[in-house]
């Protein structure tokens, strides 16, 4: 399957990195195309996997000096 | 799920204690993933996200998997959001060696963090740069580009097909389904 411009979005938009100001123009696109949708299905789970290598997982508060 | 509830106290708390009964407890296990062990920042999390939810009920007619889908996506907004403005930035991941991953709290999370950091080495140079300049570094697609130097529209597209040779990266290492 190959993706157009108008889809790219849908990867950024999975990872929570999409600039706010793309991001209620691209879930208006999602809303009708079935592409981005079974894109992100698939894609939902991968942020959770990152997370893993995501060395951050302490809180701000107990990283404060 | 309903949609009609908009301006009846009553019924906007029935939403709410609806969508608390439904996500509640799985997006607090999704959630803290990226918070740790800060449980109070991930309540207030799963809540932003579920008043956020309530704020857009048309969102709520979606399919249960797409709902969940998008409930994610709002949750990580929120907790990117919320470690940018408290100045936390994430702890520098470069291309992740078995050493220099996230500090283990399980061997759960160990043998993930092992097989995920290992299918990110074996992504391109510029796929993996463009992940870890967003994702892992909570940075948002215009902030990577200033950084990168190249156009967002770039790493949007990079992103794209970088998310993908992830999935089916994991998927040859049977974590992903």
């Amino acid at each position: 399957m190959s993706a157009s411009s108008e889809h790219f979005d849908v990867a950024a938009y999975a990872l929570g990195v999409l600039d706010d100001d793309d991001v209620e123009a691209f879930e208006r696109h999602l809303d009708g195309c079935a592409q981005c949708q079974s894109e992100l299905l698939e894609s939902h789970d991968v942020p959770g996997m990152l997370d893993a290598v995501k060395a951050d997982s302490v809180s701000p508060e107990r990283t404060r000096p | 799920m309903r949609q009609d509830s908009y301006g009846d106290p009553d019924r906007d708390d029935h939403l709410i204690r609806e969508l608390y009964q439904e996500f509640g407890g799985p997006l607090l296990r999704q959630v803290r993933k990226t918070t740790g062990n800060d449980l109070q920042w991930a309540e207030d999390v799963v809540q932003e996200t579920l008043v956020r939810a309530w704020r857009n009920s048309a969102k709520l007619t979606w399919e249960p998997g797409l709902l969940w889908a998008w409930l994610l996506t709002v949750a990580r907004r929120i907790v990117i959001d919320g470690r940018r403005r408290r100045g936390v930035r994430p702890r520098e991941v470069e291309a992740p060696e078995e050493d220099t991953i996230a500090v283990p709290d399980g061997s759960d999370r160990t043998l993930a963090a092992i097989v995920v950091a290992d299918a990110l080495r074996g992504l391109s140079a510029q796929h993996r740069e463009v992940i870890e300049e967003t994702y892992l570094r909570d940075r948002t697609v215009s902030e990577a580009a200033e950084i990168l130097g190249i156009p967002p529209g770039t790493v949007k597209s990079r992103l794209f097909y970088a998310l993908r040779a992830l999935r089916s990266a994991l998927k040859e290492r049977g974590v992903a389904s």
